[in-house]
């Protein structure tokens, strides 16, 4: 109610030529992490390129884009991050958050910006329960989108499907009916899901699972469970991780020289880092990811070259709040205005082609699936460098290799 | 199953040990709860790092830098930071638990939040019973055992090490009897930190370094003394076996539980105290009260 | 008219007339007057937060300073507070104003039950295992996902007010309350007794006081007093999760208790009103707010230096002079005690000096 007085009296200046000239976004993220960093370069990037073009035209007039750089430090404290956002919100005037990491700061993040009727562009936290309020009070949380990545059901999707092209590499180059997969989860809510769906889909998709392993997402060592998995024969790791025991798992799988492969989601993975991280050891490491230099969407290529040759390394998922600020601006252009309700009622009806998607967004607010546009990509990892394979009809991957037997 | 447990549970129990004597030993002395013991082993882990991989050093160069500068750094922390607060026991716990917190936040701008790795000194690995175990595990139970055989040498042989025991008996008595007790905890303190050392320099590349490294391998470190009982080189030896052992077979027999080994070692820790309060092989401090 | 009058004397003999009483009296003062000069919602956020963990360190300090059970694990009770509240009310859909209390109930349970668990340790041992606690508990919370929340915790919890105004208020009573509560039980006979405790258990015993039952009440007080803010932090959020049983936040505890003065009461809340609004001031600087941990530790070092015994105590002796008579407190600037008359700063040779020690 506040928020759309304050809104009216702007645009009334703005009418009269007494406005605010520039758009405030604030960029929340953890900013001594990487995920912070990328959400940071990604801002920049879509910030420089709106500015250079002269700024967001707002019903004829051009409004410049102006960064809000807000550290939630939410990796080590939650109400760290709940206090960045009611700083940015009141002090520092922003109009528009995007950003956000750690499933748990989110949330509570979300309750601070919904009571100021603020729009949070989420770029980064995968959960599930962050649609899932927008569709059960959709008027106290309708602020809220989901530009990357998909929420996690969806994920389930695009990690069978291309588990099913690896299994028939599987049967083809080792001769045997049913491959042995082997499930190692991180123990978490979001994998809960999936570790169900894999346990019914497998034996469906002629594979047979070996057993599930289930670490801390923080565990630094291995060693027992990959001790079990080689016992157990399996031929594919399905991996489910996003803490740093992903890199653990890479490098100890190669330590060991496990004939098995890993495939799933390994956040760790999609980072240019990875590799330096797992000492050279995590041959072959295979993970669903957002980034690579294909023609996934008419715009990733070119992005992602840009990107390099700005900050020196490839971007990851957090990345997308390029997209955040790119769909906003398309929103407030479309509408020519900066009230918040009608930016949200366009961005439900638009699509919008990003870099790192095709965006549609769905009743949750979150991305709606399908493959080849918000399916994500996947990657492997080979003699140090990620190589995207999947999906095969998008120009420019690379055949998916198995360690040696 | 069974062999894959004996073998894992001491490979484990190995980096564990490197960890937890040097824990051991400053408490026995010193009395100094140092919650900055494994941020030295992250400090030394970064700095060899630093050396080997940024800096392109040899292996015993680098080692031997490392180990030497955070010892360095850990004697000067005493004297600047520890020193004028020993008298007042609650400063001293939260003088190393800022020290910790400096290390880490140091380390976070200077390397940012990233996980890095460091290459294993030794490449390749053997099969033991079927278990493959990297030649890295090898050199880290080596280490271990040797650390202990200098310990228990330096401790047992020679005249400083008389001291520290003397001290570690009775602090009163031995200042009494002209042992520079300022110097012989000086000591303590850079024997215990360069122990640390060499752990951050052997065990972090068997895992990943970042900031907050520290945080893990000091609980399980702490869970390993007290169930040892505090201050007993034996026992904490013994206590380090007993945890690899623990988070081994809770793997084997509950694999969808992996995620609850540091836990049910903790609780295992906990229940002994219940039953000797003073851990397997501590010594009742009757004078303490 | 009487009334005033009498309260009028009061305050002057008894509050004015020490330093530190009218600094409390000034300090709840503005607390309260805050909101009506300065009612910025950002800066009544950064006190409310900051009156919760004031409860939460002064319930620390009971524990560890009062009676000496240094505990390290002191967020389990916060962090059985904030859970306990969360499901009563998320679940069994009952008003946040009553699963606070039950929230603290449950805390105080945990509070038991760990102090039961301890009992026989001493010192180190105690910490360590304390230590272990609420790590312990974070395994449990995440075998049983269905009922915890997992790595997410419980969110959608309702709000105790709506406004940021009424929000700041019910923290900042529930903080004076609690504090001057546990300030006056550590002031009381019964804090005697845990003094005692903390000094020498086994003499303690000897007098005829059943140490275990003291330690067994001073747990469980501690522990809902703890779990009381972290109910009220819970329902603040409106998230109950996981890093309220973090590592940090029992360090964190025991680094701002220690920082402001042991066995005080006070020392901790002054602490807590200076170090979180620090650092979060700190932290928005958009140049280096990732500085702000690194910095905090560095004032922490820095000021122990100085002051070994924690800045209250340090403050309370530069602004006030113990009668060496009647053991009664005095401005520093008087020249004799206001009670019974005696100089507060008897005439000694240095020779004398050296020798005695009162």
């Amino acid at each position: 109610m506040i928020r759309t007085a304050i809104l009216a009296t702007a645009l009334l200046a703005a009418s009269t030529s007494f406005a605010q000239s520039t758009i405030k976004i604030a960029i929340l993220g953890p900013m001594a992490f990487v995920q912070g960093e990328h959400h940071w370069n990604g801002a920049q990037m879509a910030r420089d390129e709106i500015n250079k073009a002269g700024g967001i035209n707002v019903d004829g007039k051009k409004m410049r884009v102006e960064l809000v750089r807000a550290d939630t430090n939410e990796i080590q404290s939650v109400p760290d991050a709940t206090n960045a956002v009611e700083r940015v919100i009141t002090r520092d005037k922003a109009d528009v958050l995007v950003g956000g990491f750690r499933s748990e700061a989110v949330l509570a993040m979300q309750e601070v910006a919904m009571d100021y009727k603020k729009l949070f562009l989420g770029v980064g936290a995968a959960h599930s329960k962050l649609g899932l309020n927008v569709e059960q009070s959709y008027d106290r949380y309708k602020y809220w989108f989901r530009v990357s990545p998909t929420k996690d059901v969806d994920l389930a999707r695009t990690l069978f499907a291309v588990m099913n092209s690896i299994g028939e590499q599987i049967r083809k180059d080792l001769k045997t009916d049913t491959p042995k997969v082997a499930i190692l989860a991180e123990k978490a809510v979001w994998t809960e899901g999936l570790i169900a769906a894999a346990q019914k889909n497998l034996p469906a998709m002629k594979m047979q699972v070996v057993g599930l392993w289930q670490p801390s997402a923080i565990a630094t060592d291995v060693t027992a469970e990959l001790s079990a998995i080689d016992r157990s024969g399996a031929q594919i790791v399905f991996t489910i991780l996003s803490g740093p025991v992903g890199i653990s798992v890479g490098r100890q799988m190669g330590e060991r020289n496990m004939k098995a492969v890993a495939w799933g989601i390994n956040v760790e993975g999609q980072k240019e880092e990875f590799w330096q991280a797992a000492a050279g050891k995590a041959q072959f490491v295979s993970t669903l990811d957002t980034y690579a230099e294909v023609e996934y969407t008419p715009k990733t290529m070119t992005f992602v070259r840009a990107y390099k040759a700005r900050f020196g390394k490839a971007p990851t998922y957090t990345a997308a709040t390029y997209d955040a600020i790119m769909i906003l601006k398309d929103a407030i252009e479309k509408q020519g205005t900066l009230n918040a309700d009608k930016i949200v009622a366009h961005i439900e009806k638009s699509e919008h082609v990003g870099t790192g998607a095709v965006a549609t967004f769905d009743k949750r607010h979150d991305l709606v699936w399908a493959v080849g546009k918000t399916s994500g990509i996947a990657v492997q990892w080979q003699d140090g460098k990620k190589v995207p394979f999947w999906p095969p009809q998008v120009k420019g991957m690379h055949p998916f290799k198995m360690p040696a037997q | 199953m069974l062999q894959d447990i004996l073998v894992t549970g001491l490979v484990n129990g190995g980096v564990y040990a490197l960890l937890a004597i040097g824990f051991s030993l400053i408490f026995g002395v010193a009395r100094i709860v140092n919650i900055a013991h494994t941020a030295f082993y992250m400090l030394a882990a970064y700095c060899f790092y630093a050396l080997l991989v940024k800096a392109q050093f040899g292996f015993v160069t680098a080692a031997l830098i490392s180990v030497g500068g955070v010892t360095a750094v850990s004697v000067l922390c005493y004297r600047l930071v520890i020193e004028p607060v020993r008298e007042h026991e609650a400063a001293v716990l939260i003088a190393t638990i800022a020290l910790a917190l400096v290390f880490q936040e140091l380390m976070l701008l200077s390397f940012g939040g990233h996980y890095l790795g460091i290459p294993s000194t030794l490449e390749g690995g053997v099969r033991v019973l079927g278990v493959s175990i990297p030649y890295q595990r090898m050199l880290i139970l080596a280490v271990a055992a040797a650390m202990l055989v200098v310990v228990w040498f330096v401790l047992y042989r020679t005249r400083m090490g008389l001291a520290i025991r003397a001290t570690a008996n009775d602090l009163e008595v031995a200042n009494l009897m002209g042992i520079n007790v300022h110097r012989v905890a000086m000591v303590t303190v850079a024997i215990s930190v360069s122990l640390a050392a060499v752990a951050g320099v052997v065990v972090a590349p068997v895992f990943v370094v970042d900031p907050f490294m520290w945080l893990a391998p000091l609980v399980t470190m702490l869970a390993i003394v007290v169930l040892g009982g505090l201050g007993s080189m034996k026992g904490s030896l013994i206590g380090a076996i007993a945890i690899g052992y623990i988070e081994a077979i809770t793997v084997f027999a509950l694999p969808a539980g992996a995620y609850l080994k540091g836990a049910v070692a903790l609780a295992i820790m906990v229940a002994v105290l219940l039953v000797r309060p003073e851990g397997l092989f501590g010594v009742a401090f009757e004078e303490e009260r | 008219m009487y009334l005033v009058r009498r309260a009028w004397a009061e305050l002057k003999n008894e509050v004015l007339v020490l330093p530190s009483r009218t600094a409390v009296l000034v300090w709840v003062l503005a607390l309260l007057a805050l909101p009506w000069v300065y009612g910025d919602a950002y800066v009544l956020r950064i006190l409310t937060m900051t009156c919760l963990f004031a409860i939460f360190a002064a319930s620390w300090d009971l524990l560890a300073g009062y009676t000496g059970q240094v505990n390290f694990g002191h967020a389990l009770y916060f962090g059985a507070g904030a859970y306990a509240s969360a499901l009563l009310s998320l679940r069994l859909g009952i008003t946040p104003w009553a699963t606070i209390w039950a929230g603290a109930a449950v805390a105080a349970f945990f509070g038991f039950a760990s102090g039961y668990l301890v009992l026989r340790l001493r010192g180190s041992y105690l910490s360590l295992a304390t230590l272990a606690f609420p790590l312990i508990a974070l395994g449990i919370l995440f075998a049983f996902p269905d009922f915890s929340g997992g790595e997410l915790g419980i969110s959608g919890l309702r709000r105790l007010a709506m406004t940021p105004l009424a929000n700041y208020y019910i923290a900042a009573l529930s903080m004076l309350v609690v504090v001057f509560g546990l300030w006056a039980l550590g002031d009381s006979k019964f804090g005697i007794v845990l003094h005692a405790i903390r000094d020498d258990e086994v003499a303690a015993r000897a007098s005829g006081i059943n140490t275990p039952r003291y330690k067994l009440v001073v747990f469980s007080i501690a522990g809902a007093a703890a779990g009381f803010s972290g109910a009220l932090f819970a329902h603040y959020l409106r998230v109950a999760g996981p890093s309220t049983l973090e590592v940090a936040l029992s360090f964190q505890v025991v680094i701002w208790s220690i920082f402001g003065g042991l066995a005080t009461g006070y020392g901790p809340v002054a602490a807590v009103f200076l170090l979180y609004p620090l650092t979060e001031w700190l932290g928005s600087f958009r140049n280096f707010g990732e500085l702000r941990l690194l910095a905090f530790a560095l004032i922490v070092l820095v000021v122990l230096l100085f002051m070994p015994r924690g800045l209250a105590p340090w403050v309370r002796d530069k602004i006030e002079a113990q009668c060496p008579r009647c053991k009664q407190r005095n401005g520093a600037w008087r020249r004799a005690c206001r009670l019974c008359g005696a100089p507060l700063k008897p005439q000694v040779s240095r020779s004398q000096g050296l020798v005695g020690h009162q």
